[in-house]
């Protein structure tokens, strides 16, 4: 194994025994001119990859295309069905959040079983408990039993621990999503920590955001297959449009079996539910946006039961950035902002019911939002 | 060996597991620790009451209840270590799916807890030995050797037992089974000397290790003598010859562990 190496994988090979009813019971085991229904299922293709020391490598890929299994293997919970992994340097998966945490012990004393199973001795335990305390933020509740907190506290705790354990490469799985705003950024100024002071690094996510600014490096997993490795950005892009090509395909499928209903999601801006306008300012402009994967789709403004027609689209950049994972491939980021001038002199004071709705190919009500607002003098 | 060098890089797990062990595992209940030792203690009531009934004088043996506390004793300690090893692996599941460490390190954790806890009680068969009037005398000094020995075979086996569970989930209830079975197939209620005569019954109890690893605890509890070399020896053998193809079986199955849990 070459020294620069961390982790050297090569010619991995890992399929499951998908079984429907697995035999569990010994008479189950006995009957084996029963014939059981089972698949094997490749998981992982002829993967190889290095990982050199310092760096910080993403593993990508939608749910289900062996990511998490690769992450599995190199911490040696499983084993392939052929090939090799081999590590260099001291090494810790971070997979599982308070793992050994027993209830009825103090969140002090949970801090050293769950240490212990990440393979800590108990000086190096002791010698960053305080940090695990100060990074966690429980304070005194630290001498409670863990039964009292609240899941917050709970996981809090958990993620301290498991983030200060120090290892030569650390393996992260999808944890980092704990907490509100302010313990997440914490959490991720720690990696970057990490990062800088030279750990090798490899993180399963789907936050592609955290993957550009945290990662050197970004590997695309795509069907078990090695796809794309290279800078995170190129390699994101790369994923994204096929993610897109997927879905349209996958949308097309559906559609043809007819089991596809498409979404639409409509906001309304202005004016907010319930306002009360003054007339005095004779302009009012009504705006807001929809997001639909139903590229036929129509969208109808409607004041006091009446069309209002001449709607006008304008660029929302920032709603398309919410929503492009979400609706891949079908969102236009110039056209996703509607809006609408009322002349506000011609109209009678009262009150007025406003409402959106958005069609379908076929002119059925995909979605709808209304809300009320007075006009005043 | 790597095994050596994987238990002490995880020794604090180790220590954290066996603490997790003794002190949580009563932690709910009024009398705490003490269950430990009181739920031997009422089945040595029990039987010591029930039992001279039933067998008349034909089963009768001197001081009658302090052999007993002698026998059942050990044997709890023996079927603790058993039964809670058989099921560990499935207890465990949740990490051992998702966080590596050295597989055998509850199962070894274990045994180190029965250990203590026999250790304590031990203290009970002492007040035993001296309230009945057998006393005690230094034979007492081979008993960690002893107690060490039936802790290297119940681990042995359970290594084996934990591995087969979590592909046959029917071992815990055969393994319940057996024990049953083995509780009268070693001389805890009865002396041995009353299956003499029956052929086949008397060789296979009395080369039972557990019978062995019995009589040694009663000549030093109560008979202050030293136990039979031979027997003593053939258990040290027998039990590393266990605790080695427990250890082998062990590390053959251990690899689908996390995919078959």
């Amino acid at each position: 194994m070459n020294k620069e190496n961390a982790i050297e994988v090569r010619n991995l090979y890992k399929s499951f025994k998908v079984q429907y009813d697995k035999a569990h019971t010994l008479k189950d085991r006995l009957l084996i001119w029963t014939k059981r229904k089972s698949e094997i299922h490749e998981v992982l293709k002829n993967i190889s990859l290095n990982i050199k020391k310092g760096e910080t490598v993403a593993l990508i890929g939608t749910n289900g295309s062996g990511k998490s299994t690769l992450l599995k293997l190199m911490t040696k919970i499983i084993y392939p069905n052929s090939g090799t992994v081999q590590t260099n340097g001291k090494l810790t998966s971070l997979l599982e959040l308070g793992a050994g945490f027993h209830q009825d012990f103090t969140g002090r004393e949970n801090i050293y079983f769950n240490a212990s199973i990440f393979g800590l001795t108990r000086k190096e335990i002791e010698g960053r408990i305080q940090d695990i305390i100060d990074f966690s933020e429980l304070g005194e509740f630290i001498d409670n039993p863990i039964r009292t907190y609240s899941s917050g506290m709970y996981m809090r705790l958990a993620f301290s621990v498991a983030i200060n354990v120090d290892a030569d490469i650390l393996l992260i799985d999808e944890i980092l999503a704990v907490g509100d705003q302010h313990f997440q950024e914490k959490c991720y100024a720690k990696l970057e920590e990490l990062r800088d002071s030279g750990k090798t690094i490899v993180i399963v996510t789907h936050s592609l955001g955290v993957v550009k600014e945290l990662c050197h490096r970004a590997i695309w997993i795509y069907k078990g297959e090695f796809k794309l490795d290279g800078d995170p950005a190129y390699v994101i892009d790369e994923y994204l449009k096929q993610s897109a090509i997927d879905h349209k395909e996958l949308i097309r499928k559906q559609k043809e079996t007819g089991e596809y209903q498409s979404k639409a999601i409509i906001n309304i801006d202005s004016p907010r539910d319930l306002a009360k306008i003054s007339k005095t300012s004779k302009k009012y402009l009504l705006r807001g946006w929809l997001v639909t994967d139903e590229s036929k789709a129509k969208l109808k403004l409607f004041l006091n039961q009446e069309e209002i027609g001449n709607v006008e689209h304008e660029p929302r950049p920032d709603v398309y950035d919410v929503y492009y994972e979400q609706f891949p491939g079908s969102l236009d980021p110039n056209t996703l902002g509607w809006k609408k001038e009322l002349d506000l002199s011609e109209m009678k004071e009262g009150n007025y019911k406003f409402t959106v709705s958005c069609y379908g190919s076929e002119g059925q009500l995909m979605e709808s939002k209304e809300i009320d607002f007075t006009l005043e003098a | 060996m790597q095994v050596w060098k994987d238990i002490y890089n995880y020794r604090e797990l180790l220590k954290t597991n066996i603490k997790k062990d003794i002190r949580g595992k009563y932690k709910g209940s009024f009398l705490g620790i003490l269950w430990s030792f009181l739920n031997p203690l009422l089945q040595v009531v029990v039987y010591w009451i029930v039992f001279p009934f039933l067998m008349g004088r034909a089963g009768a043996v001197d001081n009658y209840l302090c052999y007993l506390v002698t026998g059942i004793i050990p044997w709890t300690f023996f079927t603790t270590v058993i039964n809670q090893g058989t099921t560990s692996m499935i207890v465990n599941a949740g990490i051992i799916k998702k966080v590596y460490f050295p597989r055998e390190i509850p199962l070894i954790s274990q045994a180190l807890s029965g250990l203590i806890n026999f250790f304590i009680s031990c203290i009970i068969v002492v007040i035993f030995c001296v309230g009945t009037g057998e006393g005690i005398s230094y034979h007492l000094i081979l008993l960690p050797l002893i107690a060490v020995i039936q802790m290297i075979l119940s681990l042995g086996i359970s290594l084996i037992l934990s591995a087969i569970e979590v592909y046959v989930q029917d071992t815990e209830y055969i393994v319940n089974f057996v024990l049953n079975m083995g509780f009268y197939a070693t001389p805890i209620l009865y002396n041995l000397d009353l299956l003499k005569g029956s052929g086949i019954l008397y060789t296979l109890v009395s080369w039972n290790p557990v019978t062995l690893l019995v009589n040694a605890y009663r000549d030093i509890f109560m008979y202050h003598v030293w136990p039979n070399a031979v027997q003593m020896i053939i258990v040290i053998i027998f039990s590393l010859i266990v605790l080695i193809i427990g250890y082998k079986i062990f590390k053959k199955l251990e690899k689908g562990f996390a995919e078959e849990l």
